[in-house]
């Protein structure tokens, strides 16, 4: 029982939560993530995806306080049973605010970045090495030196991931990464995440918009009033446009006008498109085939 | 790792941990704003000091520890940087301003909205304090003028017409502490009924 | 002397001409003046003045400059330890003390805070001044500026609060095990020799303090009229 948990990086079984102050942020929630597989949580504000994030390293119940029923393990442990601590390097989860969630102590990129592992007493040599292969990572190389508060808000997101990073985590886990960046900043982070999960890293997203987040993830989970609505491949949950839409989540717009065409224009169409490449291969074929 | 019995889906109460490090956070934070307002006072030029203000916000939403600690580190930060290493005794007059503003929240004068009973919280702060800090500025570093124009005014008048040294250093600083605890404390109170609820959490 | 060694003369120097002389001005004619300061002895000076007598006290006139030195001198202590010390090498001292990382963390990230705190007023300020804020103004309107530039300020620092717990949280911060500091600090030979005189320098202040009393003034007396 133990080892078939082991397999899966995270593995969430009818997980209920209240925090104190607010009674049922989550309800029943079940789901297992794939090594190396890219799940975006979708769902509007207020849907639970932040709690969500945070119970997967612990900080809900541990930090917060609260009623739960159900078990969340990642890697095998049991989040319930571990501290926070414990599961940081298992879990590295990134935080919506790019300047809020720098430690606050380090004066330069370099202590920013080995901020956890020195919170962990790893030994010096470990720490840099990693902190050196991190910087590269995302990205940051010959900014090592410079104040963290003195980047962008994507290079601090970056930053942010490269933090998480060194703890070599099981999982990454962002909580909207890229709410709070403008477009460079936004293409700049999910280019990083890109290029991790062609690596092998395991991803779990939680993101507003979706535009971005389907280019790359293989699986999405829609989430609605602290439930899973829905949970599917990307391409399955996105063509469910008025779902969506009564959810109040934004499809990609290339998608909704494909959907607006079959609706509207009475058409037939046997897939939505959910990124522009595979829009413009559609109409493209559409508009050879004189359909449209 | 022993493998817990099979868990049953009963509901589990869990105890919050996150105080602790919320007042970690907090502490430096109270700090930080006891300088800005001191800089902002400056800025503006007006008469008075206005660095004790988030020691009272701190207390009011935090407890009486992260209030006093947060103000007393402001004051052994100032007193390496700025002040110069005796200043840092200072730092007491924090302890007791984060005192007086737990004695007020228990006797219930820290209500904006009852005004009349906030006026035995500024006779707290603005006379009782007062001879705290008199006690400090003569006994530490032998009593004198401050360098902001009016009290010093303050202090040459009430030094001429009575002689009395030492109650000229008191005047002195009565007539800085009472306009100056008065509006912290009121801009404290009005801030502290504002904040996000769940920093609240650090009270119990 | 020591802040020439330190290239920081000019930052030391600066803000104490501007707090010290001031200062002065304000307190060597309160003290020196017959307004009661409770030492005053000494005539050693006359103002003849609109037909008025007033006699200089010598004893005020030296407290006047005393008094604001003695403050001056603690200032100039502390900006010399502020305008040298690296912040890491503050942590990594503070660690080598076997201070309780908490503590360490809440000094460090105060001196952190402080810079972006003040940034974030002094643009909110220049915003203000921008759309009309005036300076100029009597004492009621100066209390509400102030207030309009703490409430954002205030709201959005506790606003932060929380975030940065739980982040510092996620990152091990509480985790029960000794950190890792990766500054060290090592003292040198140079160091011991300066902690030697500094040492000697301090004994002898201090033999000089008790012996020949809590203020100068005692003796300036003696000094000058035998």
């Amino acid at each position: 029982m133990a080892v078939s948990k082991v397999q899966y990086p995270i593995s969430v079984e009818g997980f209920t939560y209240s925090y104190p102050s607010k009674p049922y942020v989550l309800r029943d929630i079940s789901f297992k993530v794939e090594r190396g597989e890219a799940v975006g949580i979708i769902g509007p504000n207020g849907a639970g995806k932040s709690t969500l994030c945070r119970a997967l390293n612990g900080l809900v119940p541990h930090f917060y306080g609260g009623r739960m029923s159900g078990r969340i393990y990642v890697a095998g442990m049991d989040t319930l049973k571990h501290t926070v601590a414990e599961l940081s390097t298992k879990v590295g989860l990134v935080f919506q605010e790019p300047e809020t969630q720098l430690s606050g102590l380090a004066l330069t990129v370099e202590d920013e970045i080995s901020f956890g592992l020195s919170m962990l007493g790893y030994p010096k040599e470990v720490i840099l090495d990693r902190t050196r292969e991190a910087i590269e990572k995302v990205g940051l190389k010959g900014l090592e030196h410079r104040s963290p508060f003195e980047l962008s808000g994507g290079q601090q997101q970056r930053l942010a991931i490269a933090t998480v990073l060194a703890m070599k985590p099981e999982v990454i886990v962002l909580d909207e990464p890229a709410a709070q960046l403008d477009p460079l900043g936004k293409s700049q982070v999910f280019d990083v995440l890109r290029e991790l999960l062609r690596e092998g890293s395991t991803i779990l997203v939680a993101e507003h918009e979706i535009e971005e987040l389907a280019t790359f993830t293989h699986r999405l989970i829609l989430l609605d009033g602290g439930r899973i609505l829905c949970d599917g491949s990307s391409r399955h949950v996105l063509r469910q446009v008025e779902r969506l839409k009564s959810s109040g989540v934004d499809p990609p717009s290339v998608t909704e006008l494909a959907h607006l065409v079959k609706t509207v224009c009475r058409m037939r169409l046997e897939d939505y498109p959910i990124t522009v490449e595979e829009a413009v291969g559609l109409f493209a074929e559409l508009l050879e085939g004189g359909r449209i | 790792m022993t493998e817990s019995k099979p868990e049953t889906s009963g509901e589990v109460e869990v105890v919050p941990t996150g105080a602790k490090i919320l007042a970690v956070v907090m502490i430096p934070t109270i700090a930080a704003l006891n300088y800005v307002g001191g800089v902002i006072v400056e800025l503006l030029k007006a008469p008075i000091w206005g660095d004790t203000w988030a020691t009272m916000l701190g207390t009011l939403i935090s407890g009486f520890w992260v209030g006093s600690i947060g103000g007393f580190l402001y004051n052994i930060i100032m007193a390496f940087t700025l002040w110069g290493l005796p200043n840092w005794v200072w730092g007491f007059a924090n302890v007791v301003i984060a005192g007086i503003t737990v004695i007020c929240v228990k006797m219930g004068w820290a209500d904006l909205r009852k005004p009349v009973k906030l006026i035995p919280a500024f006779l707290l702060f603005g006379l009782v304090y007062p001879i705290f800090t008199t006690a400090v500025s003569i006994g530490l570093f032998g009593g004198g003028p401050l360098w902001k124009p009016l009290p010093a005014a303050v202090y040459a008048a009430t030094l001429s017409s009575t002689g009395n040294f030492y109650l000229a250093n008191y005047v002195q600083a009565i007539s800085t502490e009472i306009p100056d605890k008065i509006i912290s404390f009121v801009i404290s109170l009005a801030i502290a009924s504002r904040v996000p609820r769940r920093l609240v959490l650090l009270k119990r | 002397m020591l802040a020439f060694v330190g290239r920081v003369a000019r930052q030391v120097g600066l803000p104490l001409l501007v707090v010290v002389l001031p200062w002065m001005a304000l307190s060597v004619p309160i003290l020196s003046l017959p307004l009661g300061f409770p030492w005053n002895q000494t005539v050693v000076y006359r103002i003849q003045m609109l037909g008025l007598d007033i006699p200089v006290y010598l004893e005020g006139l030296a407290w006047g400059f005393t008094w604001p030195l003695r403050i001056g001198v603690t200032i100039s202590a502390a900006l010399l330890f502020y305008l040298t010390t690296q912040q890491t090498a503050l942590v990594a001292m503070l660690f080598k003390f076997r201070m309780p990382f908490r503590f360490i963390y809440m000094v460090a990230a105060t001196l952190q805070m402080i810079p972006l705190m003040v940034d974030e007023v002094r643009s909110i300020y220049q915003a203000q001044l921008a759309r009309g804020l005036r300076t100029d103004v009597g004492i009621i309107k100066k209390l509400w500026n102030f207030l309009t530039l703490v409430v954002p300020l205030t709201l959005s620092s506790l606003g932060k609060v929380q975030t940065r717990a739980i982040a510092l949280e996620s990152r091990g911060f509480s985790a029960p095990v000794a950190k890792t500091v990766l500054y060290d600090i090592r003292f040198k030979r140079v160091d011991y020799v300066f902690f030697a005189c500094m040492a000697a320098a301090t004994v002898y202040l201090g033999f000089l303090y008790v012996t020949e009393g809590y203020s100068p003034i005692v003796h300036l007396r003696y000094l000058l009229l035998g």
